[in-house]
């Protein structure tokens, strides 16, 4: 038996479902605890930020409107909060991110870890604006069109934005060595 | 760099698969006869693969069951509601209902002669507590337990000489908590519980025994009068053995 879509789940949680809004929760934690995670640096206010998007999604369900899909609106909750969490802690502005300890042996699983710990550094170094397009379309795997849909701009502003934050990220990730 | 930005454009949608034939029989041409181009478009790919193996991270164990626990319940709408149940339709009255069965529910497995009869005198206050416990209640810290039997969370808040141990939890199993303080004159003062049936509960002087299944919210009330520091020791057991020990502390000054 196929699963139900997003839409009629959400149709069913207005209903009072709360096996819906299960569903829904085991489809979309981990995405948004990720995005959530990769905008803020920190698991712990991933967490907290995972925790606000879903009691918001529960809170405005009858605001939710079927015609868009459920994912983008999601996702936008998911990165606004992100930014608000940053606004917050006063961390809106991009950061100097940590560098990976250079140290590392040459085996390649801690290049790897070096690499990724490195890449995560320098999502840092952006702007919130760049980051969330390279978590839409890295992390979250979203089409320009999608991408486009979710952040509320023009396709070509996308594939701008994703231009100009992969330059940034390269232009960093080669002042510290790692690409 | 001297390539032509349009080269950039359809560099990146190949890349990321958002070409078009036309595009695509361009990109070739130009990526044939120049060097530079190649360069670019090698760069490129190996930063985009890099973002593309960013390791996704689980997200904690507990998280799902925080999250449906923090969801207030709705209620499916009601096409014609009769008297009585526009009467309890209120919030109020809903949970007055849930801590009568709570209260019912813990007069039927205590030991008498352990409650003060007084103790039950300030239902409206457990109510409103219960109720919206963040905004009339201080909070005085959490502990969070992710065990493979049980996971979920502790809160201690504390609303006049009331303390309110409050449960968020998800038991795979059976487990028992025992909550014990050590202030003799800390005693308990009641047991509510929400949106679930099949909580059992007993108290005794200094302490309170709860016995659980499935996804249980509940609180359990003790009546701290002299407001004097407190510390609440949990123990989580499942088969007859501690699986996990825990402190809450209240303290006056808080």
């Amino acid at each position: 038996m196929s699963e139900p879509n997003d839409t009629k789940l959400m149709e069913r949680c207005s209903n009072g479902d709360r096996q819906a809004f299960e569903m829904l929760l085991a489809r979309y934690e981990k995405p948004v605890f990720n995005a959530a995670y990769r905008m803020l640096n920190s698991p712990d206010d991933a967490r907290d930020v995972t925790q606000t998007v879903f009691l918001k999604v529960y809170e405005h369900l009858e605001q939710y409107d079927p015609k868009y899909r459920f994912f983008s609106w999601i996702y936008r909750i998911t990165l606004n909060e992100s930014i608000n969490w940053l606004k917050k802690t006063n961390r809106l502005d991009a950061l100097e991110g940590d560098t990976a300890d250079s140290a590392s042996g040459p085996e390649q699983e801690a290049s790897n870890q070096q690499l990724s710990e490195g890449m995560q550094a320098a999502l840092m170094t952006i702007s919130p604006d760049y980051r969330a397009v390279i978590v839409l379309k890295h992390l979250l795997g979203c089409s320009y069109q999608e991408i486009s849909e979710v952040l509320e701009i023009s396709e070509k502003m996308v594939k701008s934005r994703l231009y100009t934050a992969r330059q940034l990220l390269q232009q960093t990730l080669t002042e510290r060595g790692l690409h | 760099m001297t390539i032509d930005p349009k080269y950039f454009e359809l560099i990146q949608a190949e890349i990321d698969g958002e070409i078009d034939d036309a595009g695509k029989a361009e990109l070739e041409n130009f990526l044939a006869e120049s060097e530079e181009g190649r360069t670019v478009y090698e760069e490129l790919e190996t930063l985009c693969r890099s973002l593309d193996s960013l390791p996704p991270l689980e997200p904690p164990a507990h998280l799902r069951h925080v999250l449906l626990n923090q969801a207030p319940v709705k209620a499916p709408p009601q096409p014609s509601p009769s008297l009585l149940q526009r009467l309890f339709s209120g919030p109020l009255l809903g949970y007055v209902g849930v801590f009568a069965a709570g209260v019912a529910l813990t007069l039927a497995l205590l030991d008498s002669g352990q409650i003060s009869r007084d103790a039950f005198d300030d239902v409206t206050g457990l109510v409103g507590t219960i109720a919206d416990s963040r905004h009339l209640a201080s909070e005085h810290g959490t502990i969070s337990i992710d065990e493979s039997e049980v996971a979920g969370t502790v809160t201690l808040r504390s609303a006049g000489p009331l303390l309110i141990v409050d449960f968020d939890l998800s038991a795979r199993q059976p487990v028992e908590i025992v909550a014990g303080y050590s202030d003799k004159t800390i005693w308990f003062n009641g047991f509510a519980q929400l949106e679930s049936t099949g909580t059992s509960i007993a108290a005794e002087t200094g302490a309170v025994t709860v016995r659980m299944e499935g996804k249980r919210r509940y609180a359990v009330y003790l009546n701290n009068p002299g407001m004097r520091p407190a510390r609440i020791d949990l123990r989580f057991m499942a088969n007859d053995e501690v699986i996990h020990e825990a402190q809450l502390s209240f303290s006056e000054t808080e």
